[in-house]
């Protein structure tokens, strides 16, 4: 049986929240692993915001015209956001992977799951697209672990493919369920600072629209957690021992990837 | 970013204090660029007063104290005000770098759409760029080799090739490269290779408008495309074999 937990860091950086509808929106998520969004920890974000530095230069004509403002983020916003999106990119860059190893053994045994696994790697390879993007625009450095993780996702797809269904299933499961309280978290630090910055009339549509795109992504992970358990992801064999080793295994990679 | 006073009058205090400020400096603008929040400025309102001021005396006084008193001086500090500099001159080499990094992107324009019909490569942007960081070396190339001393010292070489990478990502970054997969590593550590050579070349460098460094700067570039040409060449025919045999095994029945 699943057990529902959050890694602990999530915990530890929860702050309070004061709007409805960031309760409403972590209440969407209706899966067992995010029903302890009761627990209220009141840790408060430690990023003071600084006294605005007015620009020396005049600002060089950059590609995309975005209305400035002149609020500067702080040391650890600019830190978050690079090591945020960096494992975003790389956890999606494993996702891609993993359903891309895993549909050739699983189709041939189990040719219905064609549309399923087409439509659950489509949306991943939007995804990823996506944090691609953002690196790119933003000047983020990506992992330095990419060929590893290219490698050991695809052996991790091929792997629990040919294991058999379930535990392919099993592997989709964990891993959503992981990467699912991941962007959770994410998604709540900057709900955090934009409501922080809104107040001051600073937020700008950078982080407006990254915190909705995180949420859409977010959901669409949660969906495929939802298909993986609808398809007997719990009948796998060495259900606790597959789960449990996988989930350490992303914990592992999503703190390697934060600083690597 | 404000120095942080010592936590105690004793001598470790005091370092800890000076210590705190070179790691304060190395964490310039590497993090998240943002389009709409300003970006910090690199250097303090009083620093970049006073090495600004430092950089007009470096022609004739070189990468020394005296270029910093003097600059001192004509900022309308004390002489004593260099303290303000814990890294001394190494500082100044510093600013040299960051500014000349910073106005890459103003400074070149490429030729766009508008005029012939397509615009330039991104190997022509990464020439064009590199030649216009080497030539704003220009007004100081004669002291040039003394910098590259200091910047040798083994305390300074981490910050040292700090800078040669930010300058290589901002290359390819305002040459428009998109990669963001390992790729992004080895561009950045040839271009930094291709361009550390090429300065040291152009310290020697006698011939009129430095045209022996453009064709330095060429022949390495045609190097670095060539290795790696041959180096995707490999990997391509690598992976093609292994999904080729992959899915031979597989028509033939093997489940895998």
């Amino acid at each position: 049986m699943a057990t529902a937990r959050i890694a602990t860091r999530s915990l530890a950086r929860a702050s309070s929240r004061h709007a409805a509808h960031p309760v409403l929106d972590f209440l969407a998520p209706t899966t067992a692993a995010h029903a302890s969004c009761q627990i209220k920890s009141r840790s408060t974000h430690s990023a003071a915001s600084p006294a605005p530095i007015a620009p020396q230069h005049s600002p060089p004509p950059e590609p995309f015209r975005h209305h400035k403002i002149s609020h500067t983020l702080t040391d650890e916003q600019s830190d978050f956001l690079d090591s945020a999106l960096r494992v975003n990119q790389a956890g999606e860059l494993a996702a891609v992977l993993i359903y891309t190893a895993q549909t050739p053994p699983l189709v041939r045994s189990h040719p219905h799951l064609r549309p399923l696994m087409k439509h659950m790697h489509d949306q991943e390879d939007g995804h990823f697209r996506y944090f691609n993007e953002l690196i790119a625009k933003h000047r983020i450095r990506p992992t330095a672990l990419y060929p590893v993780w290219y490698a050991a996702a695809t052996a991790l797809g091929w792997g629990t493919a040919v294991m058999g269904r379930e535990a392919a299933m099993a592997c989709t499961e964990a891993v959503e369920t992981e990467i699912g309280g991941h962007y959770n978290e994410q998604v709540r630090v900057l709900l955090d600072w934009a409501e922080k910055l809104e107040g001051k009339g600073e937020l700008g549509e950078e982080l407006d629209t990254l915190i909705q795109q995180l949420r859409r992504i977010r959901d669409e992970e949660l969906e495929h957690l939802d298909h993986a358990v609808e398809n007997d992801s719990k009948q796998a064999k060495p259900y606790e021992l597959l789960t449990n080793v996988i989930r350490g295994g992303c914990r592992a990679a999503i703190r390697i990837s934060e600083k690597l | 970013m404000a120095s942080r006073a010592p936590t105690s009058v004793s001598v470790l205090g005091i370092l800890r204090a000076t210590s705190c400020r070179p790691a304060a400096a190395l964490k310039l603008q590497r993090f998240y660029h943002s389009y709409e929040y300003t970006q910090p400025p690199p250097f303090q309102p009083a620093e970049s007063a006073i090495l600004s001021a430092s950089i007009s005396h470096v022609p004739s006084y070189g990468f020394t104290l005296n270029a910093l008193t003097l600059g001192a001086c004509d900022a309308g500090y004390l002489d004593v005000s260099t303290n303000l500099l814990p890294r001394g001159v190494f500082d100044l080499v510093n600013y040299h770098l960051v500014m000349q990094r910073l106005a890459l992107k103003d400074t070149v324009q490429f030729p766009t759409e508008g005029g012939q019909g397509r615009s330039s490569s991104i190997g022509a942007k990464i020439r064009a760029l590199t030649l216009a960081r080497l030539h704003a070396n220009r007004p100081v190339i004669h002291r040039w080799q003394e910098a590259l001393a200091i910047m040798a010292q083994p305390s300074y070489v981490p910050a040292s090739l700090d800078e040669l990478a930010q300058l290589a990502d901002e290359i390819w970054f305002l040459a428009g490269d998109k990669s963001v997969d390992s790729s992004w590593y080895t561009k950045r550590a040839s271009l930094s290779a291709v361009y550390s050579a090429t300065e040291v070349f152009m310290t020697q460098d006698t011939s009129k408008d430095f045209v022996e460094t453009e064709k330095f700067l060429d022949a390495r570039l045609e190097d670095a495309i060539k290795v790696g040409g041959f180096l995707g060449a490999v990997s391509g025919w690598v992976d093609y074999t292994g999904h080729s045999a992959l899915n031979v095994l597989r028509n033939k029945g093997v489940r895998i």
